[in-house]
């Protein structure tokens, strides 16, 4: 029965932590840059929802809200940060760096206006159990599993059926070959990176909502989700979808044996094993 | 008086952190956030053998070296025999497995309340006791590090470095091992890091996970950027500034519950606008 209850609980992590892989990969794969700062846009997300949540906004506008400020920060990383140190030539070691302070501050800054301690959500609602066959479930945790498929849904959809989807494949293919047909990388990059940071907002209020929130919780989360990036093959968006579900059911799995406090080690240990093996990853693309 | 001594052997263990990762970011152009954790195991082991009185200070040292250098090769060349952003992932992992080793092995760290009472450093029969002694052994070890510093950097294997950082391509096809200079890199900071833990455990005689973790990754990285990469004169100058800041900061009056996060934000502010408009740092070369 725990094993059982353990699996949901994986199911319903990976499924949000699907989301943080699937917007990592996609602006990964299109800008080439590793953003690293983009576990500062998770953290800010929960942060700016938490903040309308306590004075009583509509659940509606607090989602909406969020997602808006989430992509307003991505689009200002990109265009602000990246974009200058692009036209400096500035080697990806520096970009790198540059990145890594941008998450410095973003902490920080929050660390300093909410404090370094846990918040909880300010939900009655999120709380509340359901039991469905002997597995005990949040309502929280019920959003998070529907909100996720549909965001990854969603996606698949926009990058295989609309025009922009399209035009953003095309850059992240050959960026080079793209400029020619007058689309400008620089712009889409701004975009995709918009478009990632809205979809890594998600599970960016949805976690917290479950866990409460702190400002240095966001490295965990991506780190985890570059290694099912990777593990599913970079630029396959379901790959990291499911190997992200994947490392999460196999976590939560692995508390029946080992202590929670060593999940991470089980993380690593699944990336050092497809390092190895098959450092491609599990749905790469053929070349 | 014991206060300027005390920032000075500081400040000393901190430019031996600074040439290793000076080493490994700045010549051979590989991003780590994992020096902090490097630095870490070699503060533990040398304390862990001074406590328990299995060997002396200088064999100490060599042990804790020894086991830094094999814990970089051992995580190097995995991930650098794919591509230089897996180990970005690798050193991410490695910083936050090493983070919940140090918390959590409480038997052979004393986890989160850390290690008291490590003993004074002792050459051939001789214990240091005062600061002055301990000032005068940092020196030297610094004298040494910066030393072999400047002999790699001359040598053709510090060439060999600094042309794969150039143009990785052109080495490998003038027949050049890529991947096993890079891992003798990592090997040589590993050792610096190494011995920079154990001076620094000794001098201080208490060390805890706080100081080992990625905060202090990213200051590692914040010395070498600000400092200036690939220069002796950057590598001394970065850790001498960043760590007068904190000092700096209780004269400017902000409320003693965020001044951990307006350090690490200043950290961060620094990385960004030093990549932005001064990426060779006040005293580097390009990096």
């Amino acid at each position: 029965m725990l094993a059982l209850q353990l699996l949901v609980n994986g199911l319903v992590t990976g499924s949000a932590l699907g989301l943080v892989a699937i917007s990592f990969s996609l602006i990964y794969s299109t800008t080439k840059i590793f953003h690293v700062a983009h576990a500062g846009v998770y953290t800010m997300a929960g942060y700016v929802a938490w903040s309308l949540a306590s004075r009583g906004a509509p659940d509606i506008v607090t989602l909406a809200v969020t997602v808006a400020a989430s992509m307003a920060m991505g689009a200002f990383i990109q265009h602000q940060l990246y974009a200058r140190l692009e036209r400096r030539r500035a080697t990806p070691l520096v970009v790198l760096i540059a990145s890594l302070g941008a998450l410095a501050v973003m902490q920080n800054v929050i660390a300093a206006i909410y404090s370094p301690n846990i918040l909880q959500f300010p939900v009655p609602w999120g709380s509340k159990m359901v039991v469905l066959g002997g597995v005990r479930l949040t309502w929280t945790q019920i959003l998070t599993v529907i909100a996720s498929l549909a965001a990854y849904g969603a996606t698949i959809w926009f990058f295989h059926r609309t025009i922009l989807g399209k035009q953003i494949r095309a850059v992240a293919s050959n960026p080079f070959l793209a400029e020619i047909t007058r689309l400008y990388p620089q712009r889409v990059y701004v975009i995709v990176v918009a478009i990632g940071s809205a979809i890594v907002a998600l599970p960016g209020i949805l976690v917290p909502l479950d866990l409460g929130l702190q400002p240095y919780s966001g490295v965990t989360p991506l780190l985890t989700a570059t290694i099912a990036m990777i593990a599913g093959g970079i630029g396959s968006i379901t790959g990291s979808f499911v190997i992200a579900i994947g490392i999460a059911v196999l976590q939560n799995l692995s508390l029946l044996v080992i202590p929670g406090e060593w999940s991470i080690g089980i993380t690593f240990f699944i990336f050092v094993i497809f390092m190895l093996f098959r450092p491609t990853g599990l749905f790469a693309a053929a070349r | 008086m014991d206060f300027l001594f005390s920032y000075i052997a500081l400040a000393e263990v901190y430019v031996l952190l600074g040439l290793s990762t000076n080493l490994l970011v700045g010549i051979a152009g590989i991003f780590s956030v994992s020096q902090a954790a490097v630095f870490g195991v070699g503060a533990y082991i040398v304390a862990q053998c001074l406590m328990t009185e299995t060997m002396g200070f200088v064999p100490a040292m060599l042990v804790a070296s020894l086991a830094c250098i094999a814990l970089n090769v051992l995580v190097t060349l995995p991930s650098l025999r794919v591509s230089g952003d897996y180990f970005v992932v690798t050193s991410f992992g490695i910083q936050l497995l090493a983070t919940a080793v140090f918390i959590n092995w409480t038997q052979g760290t004393g986890g989160a309340n850390g290690l008291p009472g490590i003993p004074p450093p002792d050459l051939f029969g001789f214990a240091l006791e005062s600061n002055l002694h301990l000032v005068m052994l940092t020196t030297v070890a610094v004298a040494l590090g910066c030393l072999a510093f400047r002999l790699i950097m001359r040598a053709p294997f510090g060439r060999l470095l600094r042309a794969i950082r150039e143009d990785e391509l052109a080495v490998a096809a003038a027949g050049k091992g890529v991947l096993q200079a890079k891992v003798s890199a990592a090997a040589l900071a590993g050792a610096f890091a190494g011995s920079a833990g154990g001076l620094y455990a000794t001098f201080l005689s208490f060390i805890d996970p706080v100081s080992f973790d990625l905060d202090a990754s990213i200051l590692l990285l914040t010395m070498v950027v600000v400092g200036g990469a690939r220069t002796l004169a950057g590598s001394i100058i970065g850790p001498f500034l960043l760590l007068a800041l904190p000092q700096v900061l209780t004269f400017i009056d902000i409320p003693t519950t965020i001044a951990a996060s307006a350090r690490q934000l200043i950290y961060g502010v620094l990385l960004i606008a030093f990549m932005l408009f001064r990426p060779q740092g006040l005293a580097g070369e390009k990096l």
